[in-house]
């Protein structure tokens, strides 16, 4: 069976597949359904949803379109998630791989390193890192990456670790080549796949971190969040409770989404290992 | 804990009354005064330093001015505007050099020792010429202070000091303190700024941090048969959602400055048993103004800032932001101020075609991407309507080609970013209008002031004949010709647009149907409330 019909059979990872790829079409189609600033006002303010077709999801309360703001939030969360994401898989594996290849005074010093980046609560480091340095698109996806680069750094280790006993890495010391080549193209290809199993639930908390810095004010101010739009909707929660649904709901879907598809990924690839 | 906080019994237990309370009648307002009960309200800030005459400020006076009273309390239909209080009367001499204050007789300290003119002269000599944010200005030329006997005060001012000034000060400015708890130690470093003793109508019973702040009924206040109150309570809830709920839940029964999101109002008003009350703070004005760096050669252009204002929809800002609690601004006095105001001054029109047209002209064309050039833009971060404001102001920016970046910051980074370091652009700021342009509006434009003083003209703006204006009103004494001053001032202010104003909003109260006496004088929220009362 193809990894792909194994993968369409398993109905959580199709819901997680869908749901992306919802989410997907709607980042990348938010600039052409909704052209222009998505924070320009269009209508009255606090129009409720389903009132004017034109306005379907409603406006705020400086009357900007719901829709359109929950479209190229789409964007942010997304391009947040997934740099940070990147960012942090990508750290976490040269870092780990260096780590458990090297051994000896190079280990210790970046696995104390590790340590001491992981003693400090994620999210806590994520709001200094943006309260000190400003808060841009960019800045954000590095202060999120900052607190989850770790995780992928000791699985990385770990695998290293039984790796570079492998046979075959011995034969490519064998023939001369740079241990650090050995690193990067014998031994990392093969320690990142219990890496990128990680990457779904890594997706999941960077888009989370970035609601929650947005919600917090932290956020890109020039950008549409969702986190940001929750934030605004709390001051007229009582009034006009849709304002903070909708976003939270997007983002509800969203992790879900990156989750289940994720752990569909993770149980075909598993199941293909043990059969092989 | 104590029996006022929230919990889930009281809650039920207040949902039940609120659900009775819509199938009775409600009794309205047919209310006398009644002594005795507990004030319970909602306090979002807990500031540390409760001593007004050091730091007069509405987040200090809101909970200290039912301790430490003040000479004189504003008032709807007293003669200038004023009450009397600790003094009774007030006399300004001709050649403006002195101010002899007659004081009340027969006034108690809260620890018993007698109130006396000495009082007087050390509050205004120790600690408001040279400790009080406001009073720096406006007292500066004071020399000293004769007390005659116990009951006069004698201020002398080394020049020529408008009495008009000193009058309009006096509500904010004179916290009288104690001389015998004051006078050992550094001042700034005395406990009783932190439980604060007055001959105010309430007495300072106990702070808890995060909780609540009580005070205590003075059976000693010189008020006939006041106060009423037994106690008030300030009980913090931070979360302004939350203020709301609680009065619903008659967890609290006042919500003052707003603590009610403005966007409830509306919902709240229809809530029997609840009144929505925007009256008690004329003398509170705040304005809403762009702040302007003229240190960037764009905005040094006056035709850039006219495109700016011009592109500002003031009555959108009123009507969305405020939900039209708040009035257009023309200038730099609120349109309800009743000494200063002058509608005579040039104004902005909303017109877009027009700002286009005025940045054309001053040489920034449109670029490929619709955009002339980018600005920075911080907007306060102490209001909701501040925040949104910005948001707004970034929208109607866009439309006339600037292109402005926001930077938020929480209060203390906001306010290093504008007043110390000078890194904006464009900011939102909220000052308040105390009366008298003097006392915390010129310093807006005027030029000279050190870097880092809050809430002043940090945006590097001189204009030789606006300091020459604000330099001759200040020692003009006759009050009809510094009046005229200060119309040529908001004259010069709106022709040359060294700040925007955009809107003047005050606060609004919410309160159940029981609290009697609200909002009877224009500083109602920070005044002593010995006359509030619980009917029922």
């Amino acid at each position: 069976m193809s990894p792909l019909r194994r993968f369409l059979r398993t109905p959580e990872a199709v819901a997680g597949a869908i749901l992306l790829a919802v989410l997907i079409a709607m980042a990348l189609s938010a600039p052409l359904l909704f052209p222009g600033d998505p924070q320009a006002i269009a209508g009255p303010a606090l129009l409720s949803p389903f009132q004017d077709w034109s306005l379907p999801l409603g406006t705020d309360r400086l009357g900007r379109n719901v829709l359109a703001e929950l479209f190229h939030g789409a964007r942010t969360s997304l391009a947040v998630g997934l740099a940070a994401a990147a960012a942090a898989l990508v750290v976490g594996a040269v870092v780990g791989t260096l780590a458990g290849f090297a051994g000896g005074l190079v280990d210790e010093v970046l696995m104390r390193i590790t340590d001491a980046f992981q003693t400090v609560p994620s999210f806590l480091l994520a709001l200094a890192f943006v309260s000190v340095v400003g808060s841009s698109l960019g800045i954000v996806a590095i202060a999120i990456a900052l607190g989850t680069w770790t995780g992928p750094a000791r699985v990385a280790r770990a695998e290293v670790l039984s790796i570079r006993e492998r046979d075959y890495v011995a034969g490519a010391r064998v023939i001369g080549m740079h241990p650090l080549v050995i690193a990067f193209r014998e031994v990392l290809p093969n320690a990142l796949p219990p890496v990128l199993a990680m990457s779904s639930v890594i997706v999941a908390a960077a888009i989370l971190t970035e609601a929650a810095l947005s919600f917090l004010g932290l956020g890109d101010p020039n950008r549409v969040t969702w986190g940001g739009m929750i934030a605004e909707g709390r001051a007229v929660l009582r009034t006009a409770p849709f304002l903070s649904i909708v976003p939270g709901i997007a983002l509800v879907l969203t992790v879900l989404g990156v989750y289940l598809a994720g752990e569909g990924i993770v149980e075909t690839t598993a199941v293909r290992r043990g059969l092989s | 804990m104590s029996g006022f906080t929230i919990s889930r019994r009281t809650m039920l237990a207040g949902s039940a009354m609120l659900l009775a309370s819509t199938a009775m009648p409600t009794s309205g307002w047919a209310q006398t005064p009644k002594k005795g009960g507990r004030l319970v309200l909602a306090a979002d800030s807990e500031p540390r330093n409760l001593n007004p005459a050091i730091v007069a400020s509405n987040g200090v006076f809101f909970i200290s001015s039912k301790i430490v009273e003040t000479l004189a309390e504003a008032s709807f239909d007293g003669k200038d505007g004023l009450a009397p209080r600790l003094a009774l009367s007030w006399e300004g001499a001709a050649d403006g050099l002195s101010v002899t204050f007659k004081l009340r007789d027969g006034v108690k300290w809260h620890d018993g020792k007698p109130f006396t003119s000495a009082d007087v002269a050390f509050s205004a000599l120790q600690i408001w010429k040279p400790l009080q944010n406001l009073g720096r200005t406006v007292f500066k030329d004071l020399a000293a202070v004769d007390t005659p006997d116990d009951l006069t005060a004698v201020f002398k001012f080394a020049k020529p000091t408008p009495f008009q000034l000193i009058r309009n000060a006096l509500p904010a400015l004179s916290s009288v303190v104690p001389k015998h708890i004051y006078e050992v130690g550094k001042i700034e470093d005395n406990p009783a700024n932190n439980a604060p003793i007055g001959t105010g109508p309430f007495k300072f019973g106990e702070y808890k941090a995060g909780q609540y702040y009580r005070l205590t009924k003075n059976a000693d206040y010189w008020g006939k048969d006041e106060p009423y109150l037994d106690e008030i309570i300030y009980q913090v809830l931070p979360d302004r959602t939350s203020a709301a709920s609680a009065l619903e839940a008659e967890e609290i029964q006042l919500a003052a400055f707003s603590a009610v999101p403005l966007a409830d109002l509306e919902r709240i008003s229809k809530v029997p048993g609840l009144k929505v009350i925007s009256k008690g703070y004329e003398g509170l004005t705040y304005q809403l103004v762009v702040e302007i760096n003229h240190r960037r050669k764009e905005l040094a252009d006056v035709k850039v800032r006219q495109a700016i204002a011009h592109a500002i929809d003031k009555d959108f800002v009123v009507k969305t932001v405020f939900l039209g609690y708040a009035a257009t601004a023309t200038g730099p006095v609120p349109k309800n101020d009743p000494q200063f105001y002058t509608a005579d001054v040039p104004t902005y029109a909303f017109d877009v075609a027009k700002a286009n047209a005025l940045l054309d002209e001053a040489g920034y064309k449109k670029g490929a991407d619709g955009n002339r050039f980018s600005l920075k833009l911080l907007p306060a971060p102490y209001f909701n309507e501040t925040k949104q404001f910005g948001d707004y102001l970034r929208q109607a920016l866009a439309a006339i080609g600037i292109d402005a970046q926001l930077v938020n910051n929480d209060s203390a980074a906001h306010i290093k970013a504008v007043y110390t370091d000078h890194a904006f652009d464009l900011a939102v700021g909220p000052p308040v209008f105390r009366g008298d342009p003097a006392i915390s509006t010129t310093i807006l434009v005027q030029s000279g002031i050190p870097d880092g003083v809050p809430f002043s003209n940090q945006g590097g703006y001189k204009n030789d004949a606006l300091d020459a204006l604000i330099a001759k009103a200040s020692e003009t004494l006759d009050t009809a010709a510094r009046t005229n001053l200060y119309k040529e001032f908001q004259k010069e202010v709106a022709t040359d647009l060294p700040l925007i104003n955009v809107a003047e909003w005050s606060f609004i109260s919410v309160a159940r149907d029981t609290v009697g006496n609200i909002a009877n004088n224009p500083r109602w929220a920070v005044s002593n409330w010995a006359d509030t009362y619980l009917a029922g």
